[in-house]
């Protein structure tokens, strides 16, 4: 048989060429899996979720009361033999890919992996990162009870607030001033079938061109065998590691999905006129504490009338500032000679400092969607971010240059 | 074949190739325009209109008609839609049409909000200026409005300025009178209500 699809196929020769290829090992390296196969669970889960859901917003009954049709389906998925837990599943693998693509990422700068030659497959990955969080936030309509349809709403209104397109485009993409009775089918077509066909097209993008340039190597390669790669081969010990590990993640996933059942929607009911007081989920916490100490009369005037205000500022500039200075990063911190094995962290303490104080960033901007809960007013909060900030920037890099020592010229490159 | 002639087939082949792309660009804007939805109107989007009553929007009484005696004094604030009395349609069809009905002492009354209440009753867009949530709370212990989302307060008795959190301008102030028991408009919205996005944003309640 094998040798039957061997003769028309040349399978041998894709087979030596392929299975063979050496995969360097790790630990860090399995992070970026993970959000793979988080990303699978989430296409399986999904297959089953779009068989029951129903797509509109068109009043039905259930059980005497009138709700829509998309909650009531929503209903029925929980009322199905583990269709609570399926469900769940999907909503938590939605948080481990976001969380595994973004510890990724920071693995990936702190080893200064962005360099020549990879800098393409580092603004491949930025993009992955900001498609996942732009897909997983249109998951967020689609049961349409009162927390999805409000945050749906604001995100509707930072939409609106980019200057001169604002408008087109969030009425494109959410069906009119949401909610229409087009806005769920919209949404839907693009959470299930749109966004996750560009998710898989740059997802193998990602991999292909980490498949040609190869991986970058682990310091104890450089002892063992250098100016080599070394590594285990695809076929059969990376794919065996791979696949305990995915099962691993299944069943960690399904525990706690089980466990803690996400997003239950009779908690939320149906929504009415008014609005509850809803938080994102976490990885978009930080752009919701932004928006809460951000000056209502901010804004910065653009040609014809146009002005950038306080939302766009805070919602989309704020974090395009960082996203283009992740794109510039491999511009401005370059190398002369070709990387081949992963940077410590320790030898780059510019750079990691500057990586601890963003996560200082993130973590204050997050701490600030509580601001009424911890009755903190805007500009004390304000202090605390930027001085937080570059308090750890300070601590991380003297704390380097005290147990590490100043890194050597050759070490350091440029940072 | 000289190299002039290739040069010259390269141009007619570059050419005819830009013209294709950009008439087949042009063409493609009409669809692209049909992309945003139409907006549908009905006797329940239009806008609230001299005359009409105020129905409750939630809640168990909602759909009935509210009387000055519905409103508690000092708050909370009722949320309503306008109600056509004639043809008995409740405008609830459009979002921007929800409002808040909020019965004060009449001297805490600022002058220019006077000008827009009906014995004490004050009513203001329900739309949050900022990304378009309701402004459905109330906080008793400022007696002030605060819409749930991101934290902005108003403040009714000074047309529902601004007094805390990131809102980029005031509520807008629907005009009301007394018809018996009832409150009832008496004109349109002092300024658009919901969200004003990408153009600037000058005005409020208190500048028409």
């Amino acid at each position: 048989m094998y040798r039957w699809f061997d003769e028309r196929l040349s399978l041998s020769r894709f087979n030596k060429k392929f299975l063979n290829k050496a995969f360097a090992v790790h630990h860090s390296y399995f992070i970026g899996e993970i959000a793979l196969f988080a990303f699978i669970t989430l296409v399986i889960t999904g297959i089953f979720l779009t068989f029951n859901y129903e797509p509109s917003i068109r009043t039905v009954k259930v059980a005497g009361k009138a709700v829509s049709a998309a909650y009531a389906s929503v209903l029925y998925i929980d009322s199905l033999p583990f269709g609570r837990v399926l469900r769940s599943v999907h909503h938590w693998s939605a948080s481990i890919m976001i969380a595994a693509a973004f510890i990724h990422l920071l693995r990936v700068l702190v080893s200064g992996a962005y360099k020549r030659p990879r800098e393409i497959n580092w603004f491949i990955g930025l993009l992955l990162l900001v498609v996942a969080i732009v897909t997983s936030f249109t998951g967020y309509s689609l049961p349409f009870d009162a927390f999805s349809a409000t945050a749906t709403s604001i995100g509707y209104g930072i939409g609106t607030s980019i200057p001169y397109v604002g408008e087109w485009i969030s009425q494109i993409i959410f069906g009119g001033e949401f909610p229409t009775l087009h806005s769920i089918p919209r949404v839907y077509a693009l959470h299930v079938l749109w966004f996750p066909l560009i998710l898989m097209a740059i997802l193998g993008m990602h991999m292909l061109v980490m498949v040609k340039q190869k991986h970058t190597q682990p310091n104890y390669a450089r002892k063992v065998a250098p100016g080599r790669i070394l590594g285990v081969p695809l076929m059969p010990q990376q794919a065996y590691m791979s696949t305990v590990l995915f099962l691993l993640y299944l069943a960690v996933v399904f525990f706690i999905a089980g466990a803690y059942i996400a997003h239950p929607i009779e908690v939320y009911g149906p929504p009415t006129a008014s609005t509850p007081a809803v938080k994102p989920d976490w990885y978009l916490i930080w752009v919701y504490g932004i928006l809460q100490i951000i000056p209502g009369d901010l804004k910065i005037p653009l040609p014809f009338g146009a002005v950038m205000n306080s939302e766009f500022i805070g919602s989309i500039l704020v974090p395009g500032i960082l996203g283009l200075a992740a794109v510039l990063l491999p511009f401005l911190d370059t190398r002369s000679t070709k990387m081949r094995y992963m940077e410590l962290p320790t030898k780059h303490p510019v750079r990691t400092g500057v990586t601890f104080a963003l996560l200082a960033f993130l973590i204050t901007t997050t701490l600030a969607g509580w601001k009424q809960e911890l009755g903190l007013s805007a500009g004390q909060l304000w202090f605390i971010i930027l001085g937080s900030s570059l308090l750890t920037y300070l601590v991380v890099y003297y704390a380097i240059i005290f147990f590490w020592g100043r890194p050597s010229k050759e070490d350091a490159g440029a940072v | 074949m000289s190299k002039k002639t290739d040069t010259t087939r390269r141009a007619i082949v570059g050419a005819t190739i830009g013209v294709g792309l950009g008439i087949g660009t042009l063409s493609l804007l009409a669809p692209v325009a049909s992309l945003r939805p139409k907006k549908e109107t009905s006797p329940e989007t239009e806008p609230p209109k001299e005359g009409d009553v105020f129905t409750f929007a939630i809640g168990d009484n909602a759909g009935k008609e509210i009387t000055f005696d519905d409103l508690p004094l000092e708050g909370p604030a009722v949320l309503a839609y306008p109600k056509d009395p004639k043809t008995g349609v409740i405008k609830s069809g459009e979002k921007n049409n929800l409002v808040l009905l909020l019965k004060l002492k009449p001297e805490e009354l600022g002058e220019e909000v006077k000008k827009y209440a009906a014995a004490g009753t004050v009513c203001y867009s329900a739309i949050c200026t900022h990304l378009g949530c309701t402004v459905g709370e109330w906080d008793a212990a400022k007696k002030d409005f605060l819409c749930p989302c991101h934290k902005g307060l108003f403040d009714p008795r000074k047309g529902a300025e601004v007094i805390a959190g990131p809102p980029p301008r005031p509520l807008p102030a629907l005009p009301i009178s007394a018809a018996g028991d009832k409150p009832v408009v008496a004109g349109g919205f002092t300024s658009p209500p919901g969200v004003l996005s990408g153009t600037d944003t000058h005005g409020g309640s208190c500048t028409v």
